[in-house]
């Protein structure tokens, strides 16, 4: 056998095994329902904070828990053992990975989009004048 | 009208620059393309043309942010008059315009350079430059052709952006005094506020123009059919791009170690991997043009992957400004309105590049006999081959949000209902980039040993005696201190250790300190250190904050440790005290003392002061504090603070005290662990006929707990002619008072002072720390395939 086919054979072989752990690692954003439905497994969930509801954080047990709404609508409450990220209140979207119990959805990672922090700031106030 | 105070002469003049390079560029990009010295000499002025336009429109850029000209949007969102002098690069390439500008700079240097020693190959070479160049340009353009728009220009006033078109504020002629908004500009976010941010982005960006280089020599062969003469003028430049490249990305590490609190210099982040993946696939073109000089017969895959290199900086490009990396990236991007612009760009080069690779693939020359197991040329040609896929790899992981886009449930052909998402991206990249890794380094190790055409059997192995011996046995003493068995890792270890010694061996033993091998060895010695030191870093890291206070039934201990003030806590085979917080500007550092114990007694042995930005952008960032050792790092970053000043947080028996805000329905979060809603407003004002005799009001307020109870307080403010009175409200249970202080005029809105009793609590933080072994090799190997790449570029140009 030539020496590119080997060369071409191997890089086929670590595709195929590459697609192979893709698959196993791979997993699709659900909702608070699928979550539920599929309790314990990990998954990847697209919601918003529901500020009408409480939002605690105990730094003894470093525990913070809030309510996500999801795009659904569905809401349920979320429990993060990680210290409370800042400025939470004002996400727009909170991106969380982790799994659903039967009390609460269990998050091990949050990412918070905030886009209009930086339109706020960039707002011409035309109320404010110079007196 | 006719606008007081504005500088339109810099509008003018910055617009105008904008446009000739950018038609200077399409000359160029036209002329260079035509045959014939008449129409290369004037590619030639019109390239040098387009690039003295961009320089000058480049100083302007800076001249007005430098004199701040707040009626420019760039200026008024970058700049601000505090900005301190050494941060005005940092704010120029902060924005998107900015950071074009930056990278066409690079690219117009660099064509600058060609123009003069591309000799026989300037007419195609440069060629590509202007034609690369006036895409660039063109998003920078802020050309209008019907509703469709062509770039956004760094030169248009605030007045003149689409969102502030006919709002009152523009009808005035002195807008610029009358508006208190431009006196003074929203600045640079304070977290680009160090020199990371002077010196990353211009590297990495030089390094993103550079792959152009590689890519219009391949370009130029295939116009010309000539897959020889050009060889040597792109080893040197694609070894130049392998270097700056991967000093840009090493320093993008450094800089989220140092200064961010992302937890290590690499966190697989989509940012990160499309700025790695164009530096291996150009890393493997290097390796493949060697081959090419030395024996020949690789001519396509060469091409194939210099062009590649090139096409991947376009499409990170497009990933990282399209927005449509928004939800998997912790660099919050957002779409800039470029997008399709960005689009054309990529899909002209690619469809344009490839296609012409392939239609010349048939009169490609072709190898004329197999390369022998036992050459160099045929393992070197492997590893190009790992480079690529591990490259591809990765570039398939972080297009996920490409491929949702694409065939999505909301995508242009929907192929799947749920979008697909990366559960575990580190474990992910990880599992698949580490056995790729080791290929590498072996590969690596070996190759010095290997001859072009056919190596010795017994020469390759009696060669490496001593590295054999000497790789075993520091790699079992390695693995035996760090307790570090996983049999990949192991292995990782062995073959970066193999690499690094193998390469010193062959260097100081067999080519006798040779200068010609010297850079290969060096960058060589300085990646298998690298590899070894994120290795051993990442899998030993070891989290040495642990909260023993509580530790609830349900979760286990956690990885953040909770300090009171003065209290002085275990943390690892370290004690630790808080002693206090101190503000500096925007800063607030909290001091920690590290204690060994030495006797019974606690030895002070270093200070350590992580803080927080008090960032009101971005809102509030922690920064870590690290004490490097020589083998290892101890980093530490304030997890949890109560960001109120010391003073503030001790004052008499009621303390924090704290302004709130509210209208009636609206609810704010207090202390941490407090909702406080405003219900309703409560208003008596009996009617005399000189208006109201007294006014009473009173804020009914519901106050809910962590726990879920609620109390509902009623705090009154009194007013009787210019006599105000209050009577306050407080829930004993949770030691709070509220405070119905007034009415905020302007916002019509009541303001409630909370307080807090003193002894409702005790000041702590929770803070992180953990230990990063043996960091260093990880830095060290950095500056030495920095220091290698230099050697080889320099003694490559000096042979040639």
């Amino acid at each position: 056998m030539k020496n590119s086919q080997i060369a071409i054979i191997i890089a086929i072989a670590v595709l195929i095994g590459y697609t192979l752990v893709r698959l196993g690692n791979s997993s699709t954003y659900s909702n608070f329902e699928q979550a539920t439905e599929k309790m314990g497994e990990k998954t990847t969930v697209i919601g918003y904070l529901n500020l009408e509801e409480s939002m605690d954080f105990n730094p003894k047990t470093v525990q913070f828990s809030f309510t996500a709404k999801d795009k659904k609508g569905n809401q349920t409450r979320v429990i993060y053992n990680q210290p409370k990220p800042q400025d939470f209140e004002r996400s727009e979207e909170i991106t969380m990975t982790g799994y659903a119990t039967d009390t609460a959805f269990i998050a091990t990672d949050i990412l918070m989009k905030c886009p209009s922090k930086y339109n706020e700031q960039n707002e011409i106030d035309s109320d404010k004048i110079y007196k | 009208m006719h606008y007081v105070g504005e500088h339109l002469w810099a509008a003018e003049l910055g617009r105008g620059l904008t446009a000739f390079s950018f038609i200077f560029s399409v000359l160029a990009a036209i002329a260079y393309y035509l045959k014939g010295d008449e129409w290369k000499k004037l590619g030639r002025l019109a390239f040098r043309l387009h690039a003295t336009t961009l320089f000058g429109l480049i100083g302007l850029l800076f001249f007005i942010m430098a004199n701040h000209y707040f009626e420019f949007d760039y200026v008024w969102k970058h700049t601000s008059l505090d900005l301190p002098p050494r941060y005005l690069f940092s704010a120029f390439w902060e924005g998107q315009e900015g950071s074009f500008l930056l990278w066409m700079f690079w690219n117009a240097v660099l064509g600058f350079i060609l123009t003069f020693t591309a000799g026989k190959f300037e007419g195609p070479v440069v060629g590509v430059f202007a034609a690369v160049q006036a895409f660039l340009v063109s998003m920078i353009l802020g050309v209008y052709i019907g509703e469709m728009h062509i770039g956004y220009s760094p030169f248009i006033l605030v007045r003149e952006m689409s969102e502030n078109i006919g709002l009152p504020w523009t009808q005035f002629q002195d807008y610029l005094t009358r508006f208190p908004n431009f006196a003074d500009g929203s600045g640079l976010n304070p977290l680009l506020q160090n020199y990371w941010m002077t010196i990353h982005p211009p590297t990495l960006f030089l390094g993103f123009a550079s792959t152009l280089v590689p890519f219009s020599y391949a370009i130029a062969g295939l116009l010309r059919n000539d897959y020889k003469s050009w060889i040597n003028s792109a080893l040197v430049w694609s070894f130049f791009s392998v270097g700056i490249l991967g000093v840009g990305i090493l320093m993008g590490g450094a800089w989220a170690y140092e200064a961010l609190s992302f937890g290590g210099f690499w966190a697989w982040d989509p940012v990160e991997n499309t700025s790695l993946v164009p530096w291996l696939v150009m890393a493997g073109g290097a390796h493949l043009l060697l081959i090419q000089k030395n024996k020949g017969g690789v001519v396509p895959s060469t091409l194939f992957l210099l062009i590649l290199s090139f096409l991947l900086v376009l499409y990170s490009t497009f990933l990282t400004r399209s927005g449509i990396l928004g939800d998997s990236s912790v660099h919050a991007f957002v779409d800039l309105g470029l997008s399709g612009q960005l689009l054309i760009y990529l899909l002209f080069f690619t469809i344009g590049s490839l296609g012409l690779l392939l239609w010349r693939y048939k009169s490609l020359p072709k190898k004329e006999k197999e390369d022998g197991m036992d050459s160099r040329e045929f393992w070197m040609f492997i590893g190009a081959l790992v480079l690529l896929i591990s490259g591809l790899q990765i570039t398939l992981s972080t297009s996920y949000p490409v491929f949702n886009q694409l065939f999505g449930p909301e995508g242009l052909i929907s192929l799947y209902e749920e979008n697909k998402v990366l559960i575990d991206p580190i474990a992910h990249y990880n599992a698949i980039q580490v056995p790729f890794a080791l290929i590498i380094v072996l590969l690596i190790g070996a190759g010095q040993f290997l001859s072009y055409h056919k190596t010795s059997k017994s020469q390759f192995f009696k060669r490496q005696i001593l590295t054999f011996i000497a790789t075993t046995l520091l790699s079992i003493l390695s693995c035996w201190v760090l307790d570090m068995w996983n049999p990949m890792y192991v292995g990782l270890l062995w073959a970066s250790y193999y690499a690094a010694i193998g390469n010193l061996e062959f260097w100081f033993r067999w080519a006798r300190g040779n200068w010609n091998v010297a850079g290969s060895t060096v960058a060589h010695l300085g990646f298998a250190l690298i590899i070894a030191g994120s290795l051993v870093s990442n899998a030993n890291k070891d989290i040495i904050s642990q909260n023993k206070t509580f530790i609830h039934e349900e979760f286990p201990a956690n990885e953040n440790l909770l300090i009171h003030q003065g209290d002085t806590v275990e943390l690892g085979e370290y004690w630790v005290c808080w002693t206090g917080q101190t503000e500096e500007g925007i800063y607030l550092n909290y001091e920690l003392e590290f204690f060994e114990e030495k006797d019974g007694e606690l030895a002070k042995v270093f200070d350590l002061s992580p803080r927080i930005q008090l960032n009101e952008r971005m809102g509030n960032v922690a920064e870590p504090s690290t004490r490097h050792f020589i083998n290892r790092d101890i980093y530490t970053h304030v997890t949890y603070a109560d960001m109120r000043s010391m003073e503030e947080q001790s004052s008499e028996e009621w303390k924090n005290q704290f302004d709130i805000e509210l209208a009636k329905g609206e609810s704010h979060f207090l202390y941490g662990k407090y909702q406080v809603k405003l219900d309703t407003l409560v208003v008596e004002a009996p009617n005399t006929t000189d208006g109201p005799e007294y006014i009473v009001l009173g804020a009914g307020l519901s106050v809910t707990t962590m726990q879920d109870s609620t109390y509902k307080i009623m705090p009154i403010y009194a007013v009787q002619g210019d006599e105000a009175q209050h009577v306050d409200a407080e829930i004993k249970e949770l030691g709070l008072k509220f405070s119905f202080d007034r009415i905020n005029y302007e916002t019509n809105k009541p303001v409630i002072i909370a307080s807090e009793h003193k002894e409702a609590e005790e000041p702590f933080i929770l803070i992180k720390a953990e230990v990063f072994p043996w960091i260093n090799l990880l830095w060290l190997g950095s500056i030495l395939m920095a220091l290698g790449t230099v050697i080889a570029v320099v003694t490559r140009i000096r042979r040639s």
